[in-house]
């Protein structure tokens, strides 16, 4: 076990454990840096794609985009495994933790972890967090969205980390293995900026700038549906999706927006990244205010204005557009 | 979002607890800071909410035979007919089916064991479904 392990509280869970975990293995990287090097911003709405009866909205890359990526773009190593065996799995994680005192990630769902708050257990297969030692039968874990460690007994973590349904864990474990000992952060950021510029202005409608338009768009049909139970998840349903998944989607734009800001310290164009920043920020905001006219809609129906709240979307995909449009070229 | 700006509502569905997001301070640095969100409260009580009341439909549907005790299990266990299909291993039409009381009635208890491991319940609990309140 490891007991100089010190927790942190991120914004994010898979970017809050790549930070921890490269930090740990020597290689020092913030939250931010985690999640901008790996060109993790994103939208996507996908109507066809329903989870319970709802469609998919995300507002990030698909879900171990970071762990993925992180090797591609650093050159680390990183020691990725899934398992069939369940036995298997939970030795070979005990023996990790255990003898080798390693700091481990694992993926694993919401719904069957113990210590999660009873109304925010939800059948998400994504979330992720850091084993760093094990007592008795409890592990112990550092969840990088809770501000205290937790612990967690063995039946119930395997049974999370061997969740089905979409994005299921199947037990996925990872640790960094050797980290380069030189790298070139300003080619590495150019390249991941531009990376991520061109996904939000792609062409594919249903993703980026595109993608929240088209979502403003389905938002305004909404004025002339008459089942209010429907309306009434929906306008909910994308402000979880938004907030609550993960970490906000206003969320994801302030982390983002620190990334452009940490971006600056290396020989980059500054004028280009402060103005970005700022405006990729302000688009976090307009999100949030987005999301508060989702809720007060909801909640008095009768008042529902969709045009409005549709138009505080597109105001926001305008300033991303903005913002994506220089980035592109640095 | 300004630092200044970060809402400090009371969010009851985290138990207490706080979730962090990056703020900007007057000087233009980001930083970790805590917040409490009542619009997200409000979503995710919807969303909680919104199981509640299908268990309750269903209820009335189980008692007029139409739709099965793993029907209401299922919504019990928060999850759609595609995440309990793919729990139990079954193609989603045959588990919509399950759902439906006179088809339920025919099952083997090799499948309902299946439903029941899902739930983490005995199969007595589901054979015998009796709703008290």
């Amino acid at each position: 076990m490891l007991n100089n392990f010190e927790h942190s509280q991120f914004a994010h869970c898979e970017s809050g454990v790549v930070s921890t975990l490269l930090t740990h293995y020597g290689l020092k990287m913030s939250e931010p840096m985690a999640f901008g090097i790996t060109s993790t911003l994103s939208f996507a709405f996908l109507p066809i794609i329903k989870l319970n009866n709802m469609p998919l909205i995300a507002y990030r890359a698909l879900p171990k985009n970071i762990v993925r990526n992180i090797e591609k773009v650093l050159g680390v190593k990183i020691f990725k495994k899934q398992y069939k065996d369940i036995l298997e799995a939970n030795l070979e994680l005990t023996r990790l933790v255990e003898a080798e005192n390693k700091l481990v990630g694992l993926q694993t769902s919401v719904f069957y972890l113990p210590y999660m708050p009873p109304n925010m257990r939800f059948h998400f297969n994504a979330h992720n967090l850091l084993v760093y030692g094990k007592k008795g039968k409890n592990y112990k874990i550092s969840d990088p969205v809770f501000e205290e460690v937790v612990e967690c007994n063995e039946k119930d973590l395997t049974r999370a980390r061997f969740a089905k349904g979409v994005f299921a864990p199947k037990g996925f474990l990872y640790y960094p293995m050797n980290i380069p000992s030189s790298l070139d952060y300003v080619s590495i950021l150019k390249k991941a900026i531009r990376k991520n510029a061109k996904s939000m202005l792609t062409p594919f409608p249903f993703a980026g700038i595109k993608g929240m338009r088209r979502l403003a768009k389905s938002i305004e049909k909404l004025q002339n549906n008459k089942d209010a139970r429907y309306v009434k998840n929906y306008l909910t349903h994308i402000v979880r999706m938004q907030e609550e998944i993960g970490t906000g989607g206003g969320g994801f734009r302030f982390l983002y927006a620190a990334f452009l800001q940490e971006a600056k310290t290396y020989d980059l164009d500054k004028d280009k990244l402060q103005k970005a920043s700022e405006l990729i920020t302000q688009s976090g905001d307009t999100l949030r205010l987005f999301a508060l006219k989702c809720v007060e809609s909801a909640k008095k129906l009768e008042k529902l204005n969709a045009k409005e709240i549709s138009e505080i979307l597109i105001k926001a995909s305008t300033l991303e557009e903005e913002a994506f449009k220089m980035l592109k070229s640095i | 979002m300004k630092k200044t700006e970060v809402p400090l509502e009371n969010n009851s569905t985290l138990n207490g607890q706080k979730k962090v997001m990056y703020a900007v301070s007057e000087k233009g640095e980001f930083s970790r800071v805590n917040y409490g969100s009542s619009v997200e409260e409000f979503a995710t009580i919807t969303a909680v909410e919104e199981y509640q009341n299908l268990q309750e439909e269903c209820l009335e549907e189980i008692k007029q035979n139409i739709a099965s005790p793993i029907k209401y299990f299922m919504y019990k266990n928060r999850m759609d007919i595609s995440t309990l299909s793919s729990v139990v291993g079954m193609f989603s039409f045959r588990v919509k089916r399950h759902l439906q009381m006179k088809y339920f009635k025919n099952l083997n208890d090799k499948i309902v064991q299946k439903y029941a491991n899902a739930f983490g319940v005995n199969i007595e609990e589901i054979k015998e479904f009796t709703h008290v309140k």
